[in-house]
């Protein structure tokens, strides 16, 4: 399959029609990453939405800092992102920093990567596209909450 | 219809993971994220299905390793 069929699968383009996703697609571009890869990284600005092909990233916050312990602050996982799932959205729907950081975990793990800006005029300029994609963010989004709800009741004492 | 999955681990540290499938996972299942096998023990349907796409949770235990 290729990454422009795997994109298509992505459910955030679901609901458009195969031509209206050749457009988004048309706006984006490939990368590869290796496992430890640092995607992106809390703090920094957003400028891209990334949708995985390919592979596997680890989405991690980070904790307070160890007072007399140098270096960064540890970081705790929220959750693994495979196959099909979006990452950077946060970020395309309110134009904050970035809320966590994104780590590779599989070498050879496939991103489509689109940028903000470009997405934004795409759906700007289309209203039923901003409208399909952008209710497809909300549902990505309360799904990642349920998510954690489910992992905070049943193995909230384990994290 | 593609399979959004949300596993959940017990058993171990492990912040779980979401992933699509074109297969619904099945209780007894083995499952490998990220480089870790698990082995499904609950499948339920987490929201009604919209459009192709059905959302299930998994909850997963670490699978024994063969010693």
């Amino acid at each position: 399959m290729s990454v422009t069929e795997l994109v298509q699968r992505s459910e955030l383009f679901s609901g458009l029609t195969p031509e209206q996703v050749e457009r988004i697609v048309a706006l984006g571009h490939e990368e590869i990453c290796n496992a430890g890869d640092v995607i992106i990284r809390e703090g920094d600005p957003s400028d891209e939405v990334y949708i995985i092909c390919k592979g596997m990233v680890e989405v991690e916050v980070s904790q307070d800092a160890i007072p007399d312990v140098p270096g960064p602050p540890p970081l705790s996982s929220l959750v693994r992102l495979g196959k099909g799932q979006v990452f950077g959205e946060v970020a395309l729907v309110d134009r904050g920093a970035r809320s966590a950081t994104v780590r590779c975990v599989e070498d050879g793990t496939v991103l489509y990567v689109i940028s903000r800006q470009t997405f934004w005029k795409l759906c700007e300029g289309d209203h039923h596209i901003g409208f399909v994609v952008m209710r497809n963010i909300a549902a990505d989004l309360s799904f990642k909450l349920r998510h954690r709800n489910l992992q905070m009741r049943l193995a909230g004492g384990e994290l | 219809m593609i399979y959004k999955v949300s596993y959940v681990v017990i058993g171990k540290p492990h912040a779980g993971a979401i992933v699509n499938q074109d297969t619904p996972p099945r209780v007894g299942d083995q499952v490998e994220l990220g480089g870790e096998t698990f082995n499904v023990v609950e499948v339920v349907d987490l929201t009604p299905q919209r459009g192709e796409f059905a959302y299930l949770h998994v909850t997963c235990r670490p699978a024994q390793k063969k010693t």
